[in-house]
């Protein structure tokens, strides 16, 4: 794979919701 | 703030391999993010004692990047996530 822009993407979590 | 932080992930977060998602997760309390193969491969290589700029090195030469372009993406990837408080960044 060929280097890219990183990503980190939050899940909701149950304290969140 | 350090320009060569040594990142480290805080106590109570860890890396977890999502099964279900079949993608790594950023684990920490009361957060969790999915993180794609990079931000996988740049957590992956945070121990706690290498600096940034040995793991820029280490990635440059795994993915045959352009070193400029692998650190200004991890400095920004990690200084996010610091933010978020979700890792650690010590000079």
């Amino acid at each position: 794979m060929a280097w890219k822009k990183p990503v980190a993407k939050a899940i909701a979590c149950g304290m969140e919701i | 703030m350090s320009a060569d932080p040594i990142p480290s992930l805080p106590r109570g977060t860890r890396l977890h391999h999502d099964s279900v998602r079949g993608a790594m997760v950023l684990l920490a309390p009361e957060k969790a993010l999915i993180l794609d193969e990079i931000g996988a491969a740049i957590l992956s290589a945070v121990d706690g004692s290498a600096r940034l700029s040995t793991i820029v090195a280490r990635l440059a030469a795994r993915y045959d990047a352009p070193l400029a372009e692998v650190a200004g993406d991890c400095a920004e990837f990690l200084r996010g996530l610091a933010a978020d408080r979700v890792i650690d960044l010590h000079d």
